[in-house]
C-alpha cells in the first residue's frame, strides 16, 4: 500500500467531503451507475455466463422433469372396484393401507443411510488400523534375513526352449488381451451390496463434452435467441410472440 | 437348519412367474421341468386400474381390453419407478388375474400349492422389499417364494448350457419407468456397477403429451392416446448429424420466409373420435387438409381431427441419447453403458461387450438399435468385439428367462424359501437371504 501524505502548502486546504484515496483501478461501485446496455444488464444482473441458468429457470426445469417423470396423479384417486378381501394379518393390513408415493420411500431410504453413516463412526475408525499394522510386522520379520547368494547373483538367462514365433511382435496377442481377472477382486464385486436408489443414477455429462443443445421453447427448432425476460430460447419472432403470450417465466 | 431333502419334498411342482412391470405385468404358470417354454407361455397384462369419466366404468388390468373409449381415461398404477408401492391396487390386480373367478384359465392358481418367482428392479429400497415379502407370505400365502432382480435371469437363455447361466451378459433394459444397465456374471448381478438413466417410456410419452398440448390441442388427460401415437410414429435419428438435418426439414421457416414441410417426415395423425373409431392412424402430411382443420370442417358428414407431427417424431426418443436436451443432468445411454463398463475389471469388460442384450419396450422404436450400436461402437476401444442384439420379444424376454430358471427343479429348489421357513425366521432374515448376505 503506497503511503500518501498531504503536504501542507498554501494552495491546498482540506475541505470537508474531500479526500485523497488510493487508486486501485477497477471500482465495482462506479460501474453500475451508468451501464451502457440497460436491457442486457437488467436481464443479466449477476453477470452470469452464457449457458448458466437463473435459479428461477432451474426450479422450472426441475419441476418440469418431476412432472414428466410422475407415475400417478395425486389429485385423482381411483377406488378399487368390487369388494376387496380382508387383509389376513395385522401386518398385511398396515402395508395394504399405505398411501405413500415413491418419493416418500426414497426419502426414507436416504434418511436411514445418512443415519447409518453418522452412528458407527468410532467402530469404523478402529477397523482399518488392523490391516495397517500387519504389513509393518511382516516387514520387520523379513528385514533381518540376509539376501541369499542365489538372489544376489544375476539370474541365468531364461531357457530359450520356446519357438521363435512367439517372439514375433506382430503375432503377439498380449497387447490386445486384457489382464486376467483377479479372483479376489471379482468376489468383492459380486458380494458387494447394492447401491442406494439415489447413488445408482448415471453421472452427469462430462464438463469437457459438447455444450448442451438448446431448442425453441415453442416449436422445437434450434433455440437461437434468448428471451430477454426469462432466458428461455426461441427460434424467431413468431415463436417469441407465442412464447411471451404463454410460457414466459417473467410472469410465472 | 432344516435338511435339504425335507425341504425338497414340500415344494410344489408349479411356479407362478411374474415380471411385475410398471406398465404391463408379464406372468405365466410354469410347470416343473418344462422343456418347451416360449414367449407364448407368457401373458401380458396391463398393470393398472383405469377409470373413465365418460362411461363411469372402472377397468381392472386385463379388462382394459374391453374398453372402447380411451378418452380422458385415468390410470392408477401400483408400481412407481419400477417398485411396487401401492399394495392395495397391486393386490386387487393379482387377485383379479390369478386367483378370482375372473382369472384366465392359464393363469388361475391356488397360492397354497404354487411357488412364486417375482422379479424386481435393482436398487430397490429395503423397506419396500420387506413389505413385498410380507404380503406374499402373509396375505397371499404362497407355498414358496423367490424374489430377485429380473435382469439377472436373462442369463438363463439358450446359449447357456443346461442349468448353467451364461458367463458374461450386459443387459440394457429400457422400460417404462427408466433405463437400467445391468452387468451379470454367471447369473449373478454385479450390484455396484448397475446404473440407471431417468429416461424411460413414461417420460417420453409425457414429453410428447406436453409438446402436443403446447403446440396443438390440450391433451394433458389423453395419456393412452399419446402413448399410442408415440408407439406409432416416433423414430430415433441415425446420428446427431441426421438429427440436425431432420430438424431443418421439419422447420416451418421464418416470418416472410415460410418453408414447405417435408412430407417424408411430417405426418398427420388422424385422432380417433371414440364413436366411429377407437384407434387413430398416421398418414403423410397434407397442407390443404391441415388448413381445413382450422374451422373449415363440414358441419355434416365425416369430420376429422388432425394432429400434425413434425420434429416431435424424433425429438422425443432423442432424449434417450441426449437427456440434456430438456435439462436432465445425465449422460446419454451410450455414455451410461461406458460408465457401467468402466466400473468393471478389464477382462470382464471384454466379456460383457461380446454379449450385450437389449430388452424393454423402448427398443421397439424404429432406429433405436442402429443408433445405440453406432454410438457405442465409437466409444468402445476398436480392438474389442461388440456384439449387441435385441431380444426377439424385448418385452417378454425377461419373463422367459425367469421361466427357464423356474423350470429347472434343481436350480429353483436351491433358492426358494417356503412359508414354513418364513414363519419361523421372519422377514428380516428373508430380506438378508435374498440379498445374499446369509450365505
Amino acid at each position: 500500500m503506497p503511503h500518501v501524505e498531504v503536504l501542507p502548502n498554501s494552495a491546498a486546504s482540506v475541505a470537508p467531503g474531500w479526500t485523497y484515496v488510493v487508486d486501485t483501478g477497477y471500482d465495482p461501485s462506479k460501474v453500475a451507475i451508468n451501464p451502457k446496455n440497460k436491457k442486457r444488464a437488467a436481464a443479466n444482473p449477476n453477470q452470469r455466463g452464457e449457458n448458466e441458468l437463473s435459479s428461477r429457470q432451474q426450479t422450472a426445469i426441475a419441476r418440469r422433469i418431476a412432472e414428466l417423470n410422475r407415475d400417478n396423479d395425486p389429485k385423482q384417486s381411483i377406488p378399487i372396484p368390487g369388494k376387496t378381501s380382508i387383509p389376513k394379518t395385522q401386518n398385511a393390513r398396515r402395508i395394504i393401507q399405505y398411501q405413500r408415493q415413491i418419493k416418500h420411500w426414497l426419502d426414507d431410504e436416504e434418511a436411514q443411510l445418512a443415519q447409518v453413516q453418522q452412528v458407527p463412526q468410532p467402530s469404523a475408525r478402529s477397523a482399518p488400523s488392523r490391516p495397517v499394522a500387519q504389513p509393518l510386522r511382516r516387514s520387520s520379520i523379513m528385514a533381518p534375513v540376509p539376501p541369499t547368494p542365489s538372489e544376489a547373483t544375476p539370474a541365468p538367462p531364461a531357457p530359450s526352449s520356446h519357438m521363435d514365433l512367439e517372439d514375433d511382435p506382430l503375432l503377439a496377442i498380449d497387447s490386445s488381451m486384457p489382464p486376467p481377472i483377479n479372483q479376489a477382486e471379482l468376489d468383492a464385486l459380486l458380494s458387494a451390496s447394492p447401491l442406494s436408489y439415489a447413488a445408482s443414477h448415471v453421472a452427469p455429462p462430462p464438463t469437457g463434452g459438447p455444450p448442451p443443445r438448446h431448442f425453441c421453447d415453442n416449436c422445437g427448432y434450434w433455440g437461437k435467441i434468448k428471451c430477454l425476460k426469462c432466458g428461455a430460447r426461441v427460434c424467431g419472432m413468431e415463436c417469441k410472440d407465442a412464447h411471451e403470450a404463454t410460457r414466459c417465466l417473467k410472469w410465472a | 437348519m432344516a435338511p435339504r431333502s425335507k425341504k425338497a419334498t414340500t415344494v410344489p411342482s408349479q411356479t407362478l412367474v411374474i415380471d411385475n412391470g410398471a406398465y404391463t405385468l408379464k406372468a405365466g404358470l410354469v410347470p416343473s421341468a418344462a422343456s418347451d417354454l416360449s414367449y407364448d407361455n407368457c401373458s401380458m397384462i396391463p398393470n393398472c386400474i383405469a377409470r373413465s369419466t365418460r362411461d363411469k366404468r372402472t377397468y381392472v388390468a386385463s379388462e382394459l381390453a374391453d374398453c372402447k373409449d380411451f378418452g380422458e381415461l385415468a390410470f392408477r398404477r401400483p408400481v412407481e419407478k419400477g417398485f411396487i408401492i401401492n399394495w392395495e391396487a397391486q393386490k386387487a390386480i393379482w387377485e383379479h388375474e390369478f386367483m378370482d373367478s375372473s382369472a384366465g384359465a392359464g393363469l388361475r392358481c391356488d397360492p397354497k400349492d404354487t411357488n412364486l418367482l417375482l422379479t424386481e428392479k435393482p436398487n430397490c429400497p429395503k423397506e419396500l422389499q420387506k413389505n413385498c415379502d410380507e404380503i406374499v407370505f402373509e396375505q397371499f400365502e404362497f407355498a414358496a417364494y423367490y424374489r430377485c432382480v429380473g435382469g439377472a435371469l436373462n442369463a438363463y437363455h439358450p446359449p447357456s448350457l443346461g442349468s448353467l447361466p451364461q458367463e458374461c451378459l450386459l443387459l440394457i433394459d429400457t422400460s417404462y419407468s427408466d433405463t437400467t444397465i445391468m452387468p451379470v456374471y454367471n447369473g449373478q448381478l454385479i450390484h455396484p456397477a448397475v446404473r440407471r438413466l431417468t429416461v424411460g417410456g413414461k417420460l417420453l410419452t409425457n414429453y410428447l403429451k406436453e409438446l402436443s398440448s403446447l403446440r396443438h390441442y390440450n391433451m394433458l388427460e389423453e395419456t393412452y392416446l399419446l402413448n399410442e401415437i408415440k408407439e406409432a410414429v416416433s423414430f430415433v435419428a441415425p446420428s446427431s448429424q441426421h438429427f440436425s438435418k431432420d430438424l431443418e426439414r421439419t422447420w416451418k421457416g421464418r416470418l416472410g420466409d415460410k418453408r414447405e414441410l417435408d412430407s417424408s417426415i411430417v405426418l398427420d395423425y388422424v385422432l380417433p373420435d371414440y364413436e366411429q373409431s377407437v384407434h387413430g392412424y398416421a398418414r403423410p402430411h397434407d397442407p390443404a387438409k391441415s388448413r381445413m382443420r382450422r374451422g373449415l370442417q363440414p358441419l355434416q358428414g365425416p369430420r376429422e381431427d388432425l394432429l400434425p407431427l413434425g420434429n416431435e417424431r424424433f425429438a422425443v426418443p432423442e432424449l434417450l441419447f441426449n437427456p440434456t436436451d430438456i435439462g436432465i443432468h445425465e449422460v446419454g445411454l451410450p455414455g451410461a453403458v461406458m460408465e457401467v463398463l468402466n466400473g468393471l475389471p478389464e477382462a470382464l469388460k471384454v466379456g460383457m461387450l461380446a454379449n450385450v442384450v437389449v430388452v424393454g419396450g423402448n427398443t421397439l422404436i424404429a432406429g433405436f438399435m442402429d443408433r445405440l450400436e453406432a454410438e457405442l461402437r465409437s466409444l468402445v476401444p476398436a480392438n474389442y468385439l461388440l456384439n449387441m442384439v435385441r431380444a426377439d420379444d424385448p418385452i417378454k424376454h425377461t419373463w422367459l428367462g425367469a421361466a427357464r430358471f423356474a423350470s429347472q427343479p434343481e436350480v429353483i429348489k436351491e433358492v426358494l424359501v417356503t412359508k414354513a421357513e418364513y414363519d419361523e425366521r421372519g422377514s428380516t432374515w428373508l430380506g438378508k437371504k435374498f440379498a445374499g448376505e446369509s450365505r
